[in-house]
């Protein structure tokens, strides 16, 4: 590891600033070449692309604005003082690789050759070539400055001064994610939608990169630890200011609840395998169990109890049974341990599939559903309508989400409180040894069970919003695959983690609504990426930090975690 | 770092090499699909909602591309004046959630004018309100379930539950009871077994099919169920030969009946398999359909209508293969609905919200000659189109039997 | 009676093919204690493996079966030896040391691809594709009741294959070897068996096996599907479980048990065909309750 190290820098380190002037350059001169000889079929490639920038000054938009960007961040990166030069070089190179990349590649294939980006009728556009001959140079550029950890910034400052810092960059947050998930268009309409999409990614991703090189990141989050009051505050807060922004719209309003619910539910699943090391593969049928039940006390047409109880007593109810039915699904633990858990598990999820899909006792209407569950409402206000407050109109849908806002922000709460708990200490010293948890006095079956009768519980509540929120309770929503998709949020976001769970459950549905362009290769690209990670990131994107500690340690070359390369991100 | 540089150099050589096969699908001086029509207005859209990933792909693929074929044809033949159209398909996952999701970013879309969809039933449920929120029209090539118009007592009290919302297949109540009439009166098969597959589609099917063999004096002999994704029905074959049943009713689709026909005569249950237009599909023959089984289709026979055969043409044209599957030609009278009525609706005019009620009354009004026969909407927003068609396998393909309305 | 009979020989049946299954399960399972979600997946591959090879045949190859079957064979287990194999390096073998999590979430993954992979890639694969009609026709009769012949074939195989199984790894070198490495991998390294050769030898075995069912999966029931790996791997892996996981003998006559629970609860169980999998799966978590190490299983296998 070492030979090739100086290796790298030996032969790459006098090429290193001119590779990286040559290619901040070139990917600037990229952003204003044309990048498409013709305009492609479904309309034209978006910002003009056919254009150079002669033809049309300051036109610059879209990607060929982030490749300008990158381009001139390069610069600044590499001739002026920057910490972690290297490293910082290399992840804008990342960015600009993987925009020119992006973009090339979708226009090859949709102009249905290599002269849609090269020459065609007299027409030249090398753009997407000259932007990836760039990337590729700065990112060598990166190697050649040099790979070294991340800055670490000893700043302090006065608690207002960090108050400031914290809520700006928390506003940038949000700012980003607006950007992110408007990019592309709204509506049905853009056909290109999802290359733009994986571009801004592209673009976002290096910056982010960059910005984590810096050390910027980490300081961030070291002040947020210090000021942890003020950041949740501030985080829930921007979290319900989404709405005010361009993504204020039904549509992400609903994307949001939908993630909202799941997310909620993942936490769930996050006590029962982050902490207590339990593996649920039928996890899904709680929240299926919250549902029906608040579903059958709705007052919809098609309930089997003619109670009509109001949302939170049905709510309760719901949470409480699907509790009873975690402990009963829980209760082989005292028994069965590690692999042989999750298949029992597994099949309780396919038992529950089966029966709702049977209308066993006549509660589930089997295949035909429960539909037209009522809308929640508050003071008349159907929660799916429009709203306003004084002269701002508020997309329909807002008043789920900030219903589903608070329901994530409570979960977390009961989640972060049995974690530094005693209950918690205990299910972590379960997962960890089960019998030296034993040894030493913690009751591990009662524990364990704890642990389903919680997740449950927590799956049940949001299972009972998820029934009003859509109107419908099919035991169809609730299958195999939907535990493995929480299962998979999970473990993206990061086992035992806080908002690792929140993390994973949005990517999970942010990504496929965003790409519908590659629906048909979504569920592959799933299972492909379930592999990747568990190869190379098993902690996940927000590592628990005890976890964080323990596979640290199991490096080879001993380097922290924190310090490993990080290509993944760009 | 050497292997940086090779790996670089590997692909700046990979670019130069491809860059030299050069080539374009440029199809601007070509002429294009509607270079001939006025499309000053601007572009407007037709939402599909379909499961186009998962295991239910083959259907919704047929849907979307069917739409797609119907809204090239009206760019070709200019039907909406002024507009160009183009479908925007979304993917329900075949999942009432994914389904509201999707639902919702069309019904965002000013320039949405319908949405053609769904596959399943259940995700129907889910994008009704949100569709009717929004004055869209859907049009249904597959919800066969009859409470999706007509509510829960649709036989006793049907009440219209969606104006926004029709279809262009047959109900279950109609298909069903056609037919057990069949069956029992011009078969003569008095002792019936039934399975079905569970699923909305199937059991709702099988459901009125055993009332009505009720009324017409047969019997029921055993219903059984088979998983989704079963395959070895021996077990129930053997039980249900022991009821010495007379002919078999499934509620499903031809990938679970052909093998089960197969089995059924391999296990020495030697009579016919009936199904819904969920088995009249040549793959059912494919997969093991033995002679003298039966299905039910909405329409008159295929080769007596000239629509249904330009549609096949057409689509093979343009997909090269014929993979419109059990849905596709309801589908392509689905969008057609929807562009006629938005035909009617822009004539003179210009598209915006305010035209949204014109709209749907004008879809509710359509009435044309599609590829499944008559398209024409009744006040639940059914197709009043019920006229049906017994299929029997003949050797290696459908033969009808009978053609007729079901009438009770 | 003769329903019973019949019911009797259709659990027989099935409890073959998913004999030949299990054996994977158990004997991966045995050596490196992981549950190969992923197997039942290599069984459909093969299947599929089996029908491409039939389709690359000349015309005059197709309308022969000597020819053509013992070819669809060949192909359908190259398929799933050389998918089990990648999988198993690139996939499983750089978790090794990992937490005992991670592989098993790997293996859905691969799960998940697999099933994604071929329904994308295969043409057609979207829907049921039948399988070519090279097999034997007709039924064996026996009184009342009737085996397909391919039904006859898919029992003799089954049982034969698992008894030529037990007996290499009774009796031959690397049969000793795995057993070695199954009991205590870090001693039979220090024996001088290369546990990454067993590994992938177990692997090799399991496709093998899993590739004859696959064919014979299309053979008998005259068509395949991309689900069919799911279902029948649960299944499989629920025999393996009670027969006791890292027996062989175990996971055969789990499997049979498995066949006979489905159709006979089917048949006679309160709910019938409607519940005949939940029979199944009560049964699987009575048995891990009460006998974890399932009933030819050694108790101390059980690991957390």
């Amino acid at each position: 590891m070492t030979t090739t190290a100086a290796e790298k820098r030996s032969a790459l380190a006098p090429l290193g600033k001119p590779f990286a002037a040559v290619g901040g350059v070139l990917s600037i001169v990229a952003a204003m070449l044309p990048w498409v000889t013709f305009p492609l079929n479904d309309g034209n490639w978006p910002d003009k692309s056919t254009l150079s920038f002669f033809d049309a000054p300051f036109a610059l938009t879209g990607f060929r604005w982030h490749m300008l960007v990158l381009g001139v961040l390069v610069l600044v990166a590499a001739f002026a003082p920057t910490p972690s030069k290297g490293r910082v070089v290399r992840a804008l190179g990342w960015g600009v690789l993987s925009v020119a990349a992006i973009n090339g590649i979708y226009l090859v294939v949709k102009g249905g050759g290599f002269g849609a980006i090269t020459a065609y009728k007299d027409v030249v556009a090398f753009g997407s070539i000259a932007g990836v001959v760039a990337g590729v140079l700065v990112i060598l550029a990166g190697y050649g400055i040099g790979i070294e950890p991340p800055g670490n910034w000893r700043i302090k400052l006065s608690t207002p001064v960090a108050y400031l810092v914290l809520l700006v960059s928390f506003g940038a947050v949000l700012y980003a994610v607006s950007a992110m998930l408007t990019t592309g268009g709204v509506g049905a309409g853009n056909p290109y939608a999802g290359a733009i999409f994986l571009s801004f990614l592209g673009f976002a991703g290096g910056l982010l990169a960059a910005l984590n090189g810096i050390g910027y990141t980490k300081w961030i989050s070291h002040l947020s630890e210090e000021h942890r009051v003020f950041s949740v505050i501030v985080l829930l807060a921007c979290a319900l200011l989404l709405p005010f922004t361009d993504a204020g719209n039904e549509y992400w309003m609903t994307v949001a609840a939908n993630i909202g619910i799941y997310a909620a539910t993942a936490i769930g699943l996050n006590i029962v395998v982050g902490l207590a090391g339990l593996l649920d593969l039928g996890y899904v049928a709680f929240m299926g169990i919250g549902a029906l039940v608040a579903a059958n006390f709705s007052g919809a047409a098609a309930a089997n109890f003619g109670i009509d109880l109001p949302f939170p007593v049905a709510a309760v109810i719901a949470a409480v049974v699907a509790g009873i039915f975690g402990a009963i699904v829980g209760s082989p633990t005292l028994r069965v341990r590690g692999d042989y858990l999750a298949i029992v598990t597994l099949a309780f999820g396919e038992i529950f599939t089966r029966s709702a899909q049977n209308n066993i006792g006549g509660m589930t209407n089997g295949s035909n559903a429960i539909p037209g569950v009522p809308q929640l409402s508050l003071f008349g206000t159907e929660f799916n309508k429009q709203l306003t407050l004084g002269s701002v109109k508020l997309p329909a849908g807002v008043l789920y989400y900030v219903l589903i806002v608070l329901l994530v922000a409570a979960t977390m709460t009961v989640f972060a409180n049995l974690k530094f708990s005693r209950i918690g200490r205990a299910w972590i010293a379960i997962r960890e040894d089960e019998d030296a948890a034993r040894a030493m006095g913690i009751r591990t079956g009662k524990m364990k069970i704890l642990a389903f009768l919680i997740g449950a519980m927590l799956a049940g509540l949001a299972g009972a919003v998820f029934a009003h929120k859509n109107g419908t309770v099919s035991y169809e929503s609730f299958k195999f695959l939907e535990s493995i998709t929480l299962l998979a949020a999970v473990i993206l976001g990061g086992m035992g983690s806080i908002p690792g769970a929140v993390l994973g459950a949005a990517l999970l549905f942010v990504l496929p609504e965003k790409l519908r362009d590659f629906e048909d290769y979504r569920l592959m690209i799933f299972g492909l990426a379930l592999v990747l990670i568990m190869r190379f990131r098993p902690q996940g994107l927000i590592p628990d930090a005890h976890r964080r500690a323990e596979l640290a340690d199991e490096n080879v070359d001993g380097t922290h975690v924190d310090e490993l390369p990080k290509e993944a991100k760009a | 770092m050497r292997k940086h540089l090779v790996k670089s150099a590997a692909i700046v050589g990979a670019t130069l090499l491809v860059v030299a096969a050069c080539g374009t699908n440029d199809k601007t001086e070509a002429g294009g699909t509607g270079g001939s029509c006025d499309t000053s207005k601007g572009t407007l859209t037709v939402g599909v909602v379909a499961p186009l990933s998962g295991n239910l792909s083959a259907l919704g693929i047929g849907i979307k591309q069917s739409a797609e074929l119907a809204v090239d044809e009206a760019n070709k033949k200019c039907t909406v004046k002024g507009y160009k159209l183009q479908v925007s398909a979304q993917d329900d996952e075949a999942n009432p959630a994914k389904g509201a999701q999707a639902a919702t970013k069309l019904s965002t879309d000013p320039n949405v004018v319908g949405v053609v969809g769904t596959l399943n039933s259940s995700v129907a449920q889910t994008v009704q309100p949100i569709l009717r929120d929004k004055k869209i029209p859907q049009v249904s090539p597959a919800n066969t379930n009859p409470s999706l118009t007509r509510g829960n007592d649709f036989l006793t009290a049907p009440k219209r539950q969606f104006d926004n919302y029709f279809r262009v297949c047959a109900t279950d109540d109609l298909q069903g009871p056609f037919a057990a009439n069949y069956m029992v009166e011009k078969a003569g098969k008095k002792k019936i077994a039934i399975i079905t597959d569970g699923k909305t589609y199937g059991k709702g099917l099988a459901d009125e099919f055993a009332k009505q063999v009720a009324k017409k004096g047969g019997t029921i002999v055993g219903t059984e169920t088979v998983g989704e994704k079963d395959t070895d029905f021996s077990g129930v074959v053997s039980k249900i030969k022991g009821l010495a049943p007379e002919a078999v009713y499934y509620g499903g689709e031809y990938p679970a009946a052909g093998p089960l026909s197969k089995q059924m005569k391999d296990n020495g249950l030697n009579v016919p398999l009936m199904g819904g237009d969920g088995i009249y599909d040549q793959k059912f023959i494919d997969l093991g359909g033995k002679e003298g089984d039966l299905a039910t289709s909405v329409g008159a026979p295929t080769e007596s209508l000239e629509t249904a055969k330009a549609f096949v043409t057409a689509y093979k044209e343009k997909f090269g293969k014929e993979d419109f599957a059990a849905y596709g030609a309801f589908s392509y009278d689905a969008a057609n609905a929807i562009i006629g009525g938005l035909a009617k609706t822009v004539e003179g005019g210009e598209w915006g919200d305010a035209k949204r009620d014109a709209m749907l009354t004008n879809v509710g009004a359509y009435s044309g000659s599609g590829a499944t026969g008559e398209v024409k909407f009744d006040q639940y927003g059914d197709s009043t189109n019920k006229v049906l068609t017994v299929y029997q396998v003949t050797g290696t393909k459908w033969d009808d039997v009978q053609t007729g309305e079901y009438t009770g | 009676m003769s329903v019973l009979l019949q019911q009797l020989a259709n659990g027989v049946v099935q409890g073959a093919l998913i004999a030949l299954i299990a054996l994977g399960y158990t004997m991966v399972y045995g050596i490196i204690q992981l549950i190969n979600f992923a197997h039942g997946e290599v069984f459909m591959v093969s299947s599929y493996g089996g029908l491409a090879t039939f389709t690359l045949l000349p015309d005059d190859l197709k309308k022969s079966p000597a020819v053509a079957l013992p070819l669809m064979f060949l192909g359908g287990i190259l398929v799933a030896v050389v998918v089990a194999v990648v999988m198993e390096r690139f996939a499983y073998r750089p978790l090794r040391n990992a937490p005992r999590l991670a592989p098993l979430i790997t293996a859905l993954g691969v799960s998940v691809f697999l099933q994604e992979a071929v329904r994308v890639w295969y043409p057609d694969a979207t829907s049921n594709l039948p399988y070519p009609k090279v097999f034997p026709t007709g039924s064996l009769a026996l009184g009342p009741i009737s085996v397909p012949w391919t039904g006859v074939l898919l029992v003799v195989l089954s049982v034969g294959l698992s008894i030529l199984l037990q007996t290499y790894i009774n009796r031959s070198r690397m049969g000793r070897a795995m057993r070695a490495t199954a009991q205590d991998p870090d001693t039979a390294k220090l024996m001088g068996i290369n546990p990454d050769r067993v590994i992938v030898l177990t692997f090799v075995f399991g496709a093998v096996l899993a590739g004859v069912a696959g064919v014979m999966f299309g053979g008998y029931l005259n068509n395949i599907n991309i689900d069919m790996g799911f279902q029948n791997g649960i299944f499989a892996f629920t025999a393996a479980v009670l027969g006791g996981v890292g027996s062989i003998r175990g996971a055969v006559i789990g499997a049979f048990i498995i066949g006979l629970i489905k159709t006979l609860a089917g048949q006679y169980m309160p709910g019938g065909t409607q519940y005949d999998y939940v029979w199944i799966f009560v049964v699987l978590i009575l048995v891990l309750v009460f006998r974890p190490q399932g009933l030819f299983g050694e108790p101390e296998r059980v690991r957390a």
